[in-house]
């Protein structure tokens, strides 16, 4: 899956921006393979619409899910009708590897005006489960 | 010193472009609350005074004053509307022309479907001149009234936003629309603006034959004023200074040097003076109220200056 993480910096180990819209760069992930590809936002510096803005970015791109702090209400509304899930809650302290580990367990639900269902409950089930990737997360730096 | 942009000479050419010939002033500021209204309301009344037949509009469609600070009431309400675009699915190719169009970032196109309005409109229409299928129709929505009252020995034009909206411009641009269909009964509009150099400003200012930029004295004024008259070169209207609150902090000589720097001068300086506060309370204008003043002398001069410079 492409997740997108809204970062500070242009790697992994940025720290995540809480922002959606306004976040300088967007880290395209493959939630498998853990490749990334990061996107400078030319929404961060617009006027007005940068959520509306930065979904377009993320729909052209092909991207199914963002991760972030928190997304405004017209960018939930394009990411709605794009059919991106959207992952609300990301911690301004943790980088880009500590919001994605997170992720992987599960720890993050889709946010419930994008997707009421589906991902709540399986992210769920992933962050009981696997207990270790919690612990690697802290670990990290 | 912030960088002047270049305007083509087309694009100058039309915005001074009238079709008609009654002169306009403008009245404006880069910073808020240092006089514009004032200024405008008195120098009206001074132009009314010496016998001209002149329009006031208050531009300052967020905030509008001038009915206040003369004392009329606003009447004969016109509704404002502007153009929002919808989209005809079946025309539409998805080929996202609007998407980059859009300044305000206010439509959404989703993969394989048809542009969404998602974000503020301000009404532009930048999206139906682009797009080559004509897939856009206008859909009307109210954002504001203009008003025209005749009072005072002038005729007040004045604009408001309907609260919750915020196409300023919009309201701006048939405010004086309105006035401008009248030309032939005025000698002179007189266009007070909001504060800045926003939109709201420029369309305000459109058309100008010469603009006061009222400041005062503070750092803070002389960096706003800086700002004020770049836009004015930018556009290549010609303009004079008018310093407000002469004896409040600051100092006079950076005034003038941003003024010399733009190639004009300041026409006229007003005194600190109780006696603005007193004609507000009384809503009636400083010239009408006292006019022997020291400020309403100011104006007065302003009056036959302007009067003289416009050759009204």
């Amino acid at each position: 899956m492409k997740l997108c993480i809204t970062a500070t910096g242009k790697n992994l180990s940025a720290r995540v921006d809480p922002r959606f819209g306004r976040a300088p760069y967007f880290l395209l992930v493959d939630t498998e393979t853990l490749s990334c590809e990061a996107v400078a936002n030319p929404a961060s510096a617009t006027g007005q619409g940068a959520g509306i803005k930065a979904a377009q970015i993320l729909t052209d791109r092909g991207v199914a899910a963002v991760l972030t702090g928190t997304v405004g209400p017209n960018a939930v509304e394009a990411l709605q009708a794009a059919g991106i899930k959207t992952y609300e809650g990301v911690d301004p302290d943790d980088t880009a590897q500590d919001a994605i580990n997170k992720f992987k367990q599960g720890k993050f639900s889709a946010s419930s005006a994008v997707s009421p269902r589906g991902g709540c409950g399986q992210g769920l089930g992933f962050g009981r489960k696997d207990g270790r990737g919690g612990g690697w997360g802290r670990c990290r730096p | 010193m912030p960088a002047v942009k270049k305007l083509a000479p087309e694009i100058i050419a039309a915005f001074q472009k009238k079709s008609f010939t009654t002169p306009i002033l403008g009245v404006t500021s880069g910073k808020g609350g240092v006089g514009k209204t004032t200024v405008a309301v008195n120098l009206a009344c001074g132009l009314a005074d010496l016998g001209f037949r002149v329009a006031l509009i208050d531009a300052d469609v967020d905030a509008p004053n001038a009915a206040l600070l003369l004392g009329i009431s606003q009447e004969n309400p016109e509704p404002v509307s502007i153009g929002m675009p919808e989209v005809n699915t079946e025309r539409c190719t998805g080929c996202g022309l609007c998407i980059e169009a859009c300044r305000l970032n206010a439509l959404f196109l989703p993969k394989g479907g048809t542009p969404l309005l998602l974000g503020q409109c301000n009404g532009c229409e930048a999206c139906f001149l682009v797009c080559p299928e004509d897939a856009f129709t206008r859909k009307a929505r109210m954002v504001g009234n203009t008003y025209c009252s005749t009072s005072c020995g002038l005729t007040l034009f004045t604009g408001e936003l309907t609260p919750t909206a915020e196409e300023s411009a919009g309201v701006v641009k048939a405010l004086k629309a309105r006035a401008f269909r009248q030309a032939e009964d005025f000698d002179l509009f007189l266009v007070d603006t909001s504060p800045g150099t926003h939109c709201n400003v420029i369309f305000a200012l459109e058309g100008a034959d010469l603009v006061l930029a009222i400041t005062e004295l503070s750092p803070l004024g002389a960096h706003d004023l800086e700002l004020i008259l770049s836009l004015l070169d930018i556009f290549a209207i010609p303009s004079r200074v008018v310093v407000n609150r002469a004896e409040s902090p600051g100092t006079a000589e950076q005034i003038h040097a941003v003024a010399a720097h733009h190639h004009t001068r300041v026409q006229a300086t007003l005194p600190l003076d109780d006696s603005l506060v007193k004609s507000y309370v009384e809503a009636t204008p400083l010239i009408r109220m006292f006019p022997q003043n020291p400020c309403a002398l100011v104006f007065s001069e302003l009056a036959r200056f302007v009067a003289k410079e416009l050759a009204i």
